[in-house]
């Protein structure tokens, strides 16, 4: 591989040390146009200054080399560290776009939902990290067993290879949502308080909502808004915030697509589907070949409507330990072929693929 | 070295398709340690134990000398083991306990994709579950004639669980598609921000019809608003009206499923539990159906359940107990209802200040059915 683009990721970094420069960096940094340039990133600082954060960079990538090692065995960080995660990750996160530029090739993923070692299984299936480019879409977090070691895990592999992994918000990188479906209870089991539950969910409201892959291939978690007719639009919104209950955001990361055509409401009274010719006029508007997004369970990992307009990647298999599902990653290559790898969940001894019932006398 | 050898040798059938595989990490970072491994192996020892009670062969490989013998669960129930009137009906490739005569699951030859179809026979009733994975696009797709709504997201369309009377024929079986065919046309209930959902979007797109005044937004936009008022109604809750998918003859009996026989303690011959269709309405709760079943020696319990939660609304429960005594013939069937709004059950939970974390109870299936008040019951037997 070439060059390690990701070496100026400590640029920003750098901003928490020198916090005198710090509003000429982020005023540079919101301008990212090509955002692999090698180039660009590096004209932002003088030469002084890059000599000095050579010096930060090998003591943080240091230590986020071990976070990952550490977090590779499924074992958590310390909670002291992931406050400096979430410190440094912000930092990184607050710079990226709602709609976050991707480059080609790159790998694109579904919901991974605390299953931490099918996520591990993933990595194997389509390569590893950093030679591997990654787009997550999100829904990191909840039913698994371990969203703490997955999300963290994701984060860690995000601040140190900037470049190389987009993670997207998916309606579970929520508050809200993580206090009724786990993340909220894995945290307290496992950390005795809520403070990295907090930690994480503050992360969140930082992670870029969509991607643009080579202005191609919009990626989401949810699907599109009435609201939204040009990705434009979505460049508009605040992103930085819980997600909202209503509104365009709180669409992109919950509406699905349906058979029926137009917009549709769900009668449980809240909620968008859209039908096959919206999604071909916001492809067809926004000059796109195919909207990607997560969000839904299917049998196969991936799944295509619209007349291959819209295609649902999910990436948890045998979801919730117990649906026999597949999973799947969907490679996108500089000519723009696409590739689909389906996996099985990762099968650890100790763990059958079932789990043993215990009789219980209930009545 | 040797014995962790010997331990890994009780699992190959399960791990040798993919133990080259197994662990290796992303990059070239260090393996698992092998402390991990080991307690891993544990694991693996104790679960290959569990399903495999001593016998000789077992016995004369062990390394570590004598396997402890398994506790007896046969305490109460008087007889030789395997029992007289229980047998393993054909199609089961679960072994049975040569202790006990329990039908152990999940076969040690559970496979991915999963599948799983243990049964057993005591007397004249035959008892079977099948496991398999979600139903899969192709399913799906044939089923769009059956259902005109969209379906819940997990359906676990080929398991079901079915008990057989082998000689009248009687039998009663519980599956996800029947369940999903006596729903409610539609259903009163809307998710707790749903008013405030829908204001936003009539204000927003008032303002934006202020906005633009263009002929194709605007004509765009009152499409989008012929849409909001013609919602194709469904009940989304997935709320069944299902005792079962049977042939026999229930009728109104004052005959109680007799709990007493349900409490002592005899063994469980047979065990088995699983979900037929499952959908967290977006987030919003859950809406989840699934089945316990228990065969003792004498007779059997079947309890299937569907529990309705949705958040700062409603709680909504509705079993089926089918309890069969297998020397009388005698089917009983227990239908009740249980409703109750989310705040109340909160209020209470409060008032009995129990817990610091109410939601933790509301995902517990049985303490929600304990606190809530039944709203209807019907109680139905063959005899």
């Amino acid at each position: 591989m070439e060059l390690d683009t990701d070496v100026p990721m400590e640029d920003v970094e750098d901003l928490k040390q020198v916090s005198t420069s710090a509003t000429s960096s982020s005023t540079s940094g919101k301008q990212p146009t090509g955002i692999t340039s090698i180039g660009g990133d590096a004209s932002v600082s003088d030469a002084a200054a890059a000599a000095k954060k050579a010096d930060l960079n090998v003591s943080s990538v240091n230590q986020l080399d071990q976070w990952i090692d550490k977090l590779s065995q499924c074992e958590p960080l310390a909670e002291a560290d992931v406050k400096k995660l979430c410190d440094m990750a912000i930092e990184v996160l607050q710079f990226e776009e709602n709609v976050q530029p991707v480059q080609v090739p790159v790998t694109i993923c579904g919901d991974v939902h605390g299953q931490f070692h099918d996520l591990m299984e993933l990595f194997k299936i389509g390569g590893p990290c950093p030679d591997t480019n990654y787009l997550f879409m999100g829904d990191y977090v909840d039913r698994g067993y371990y969203s703490v070691e997955t999300v963290s895990y994701l984060v860690c592999m995000k601040v140190r290879y900037p470049n190389r992994i987009t993670i997207l918000r998916g309606n579970h990188e929520s508050r809200q949502i993580t206090q009724v479906y786990g993340f909220y209870d894995e945290c307290l089991r496992k950390y005795g308080s809520a403070n990295v539950w907090k930690l994480f969910t503050d992360l969140f409201d930082y992670f870029p909502i969509t991607a643009l892959v080579d202005n191609k291939v919009f990626c989401l978690h949810g699907g599109l808004s009435p609201m939204i007719e040009t990705i434009d639009q979505v460049r508009e919104l605040n992103r930085i915030q819980e997600v909202p209950h209503e509104g365009p955001m709180c669409d992109l990361l919950w509406s699905d697509p349906d058979d029926r055509g137009g917009w549709g409401i769900s009668p449980r009274g809240a909620g968008f589907t859209f039908g096959q010719d919206i999604s071909e006029q916001f492809n067809h508007t926004n000059d796109l070949s195919l909207i990607a997004r997560a969000h839904q369970l299917v049998m196969e990992g991936f799944s295509w409507s619209h007349q291959e307009s819209v295609v649902t990647i999910f990436s948890a298999p045998n979801y919730c330990y117990r649906c026999g599902n597949q999973a799947a990653i969907m490679e996108v290559d500089e000519q723009h072929n696409r590739q689909f790898l389906q996996y099985d969940p990762s099968q650890r001894p100790g763990e059958p693929t079932v789990t043993r019932k215990t009789p219980d006398y209930f009545l | 070295m040797s014995q962790d050898n010997q331990e890994q040798s009780v699992s190959s059938k399960e791990s040798t398709s993919k133990s080259k595989t197994v662990f290796t990490m992303p990059g070239n970072r260090p393996g698992i340690q092998a402390v991990h491994v080991n307690a891993a192996r544990e694991m693996v020892r104790l679960h290959t134990q569990g399903r495999r009670p001593p016998s000789s062969t077992t016995a004369s490989t062990a390394v570590k000398g004598p396997v402890p013998p398994l506790p007896s669960t046969a305490s109460s129930f008087p007889g030789a083991s395997p029992h007289p009137h229980v047998s393993i009906p054909e199609g089961c490739k679960n072994p049975q306990c040569t202790h006990c005569g329990k039908v152990i699951i999940p076969a040690p030859q559970s496979s991915y994709p999963i599948q799983d179809t243990p049964a057993i026979a005591v007397k004249n009733w035959k008892i079977y579950t099948i496991k398999k994975p979600i139903l899969n696009s192709t399913e799906l797709e044939d089923l769009e004639a059956r259902f005109h709504f969209p379906l819940p997201e997990m359906i676990f369309g080929n398991s079901r669980v079915k008990i057989v009377n082998e000689v009248s024929g009687e039998s009663i079986e519980f599956n996800a598609l029947d369940a999903l065919d006596s729903l409610d046309s539609e259903s009163h209930l809307k998710v707790s921000y749903h008013k405030e959902w829908l204001d936003s979007r009539r204000s927003e797109r008032e303002k934006k019809e202020k906005e633009e005044r263009g002929e194709v937004e605007s004509r765009d936009l009152r499409e989008f608003t012929d849409k909001l008022d013609t919602i194709e109604p469904y009940d989304w809750t997935y709320s069944p009206n299902y005792k079962g998918t049977t042939n026999i003859k229930f009728s109104e009996s004052s005959q109680e499923i007799p709990i007493h026989r349900l409490t002592q303690p005899d063994p469980i011959l047979f065990f088995d539990e699983a979900v037929l269709f499952e959908d967290e309405l977006a987030d919003n709760g859950i809406s989840i159906l699934n089945y316990k079943i228990r065969v003792m020696p004498t007779c059997l319990l079947l309890l299937c359940r569907f529990y309705l939660r949705i958040d700062n609304v409603i709680f909504r429960i509705r079993d089926t107990r089918v309890f069969v005594d297998f020397d009388q013939d005698l089917v009983i069937r227990d239908y009740r209802q249980q409703e109750y709004e989310y705040s109340e059950l909160l209020k209470s939970v409060q008032r009995k200040s129990i817990g610091n974390d109410p939601k933790k109870l509301f995902r517990d299936h049985d303490w929600v059915s304990k606190n809530i008040p039944t709203i209807n019951k019907v109680v139905e037997s063959n005899q």
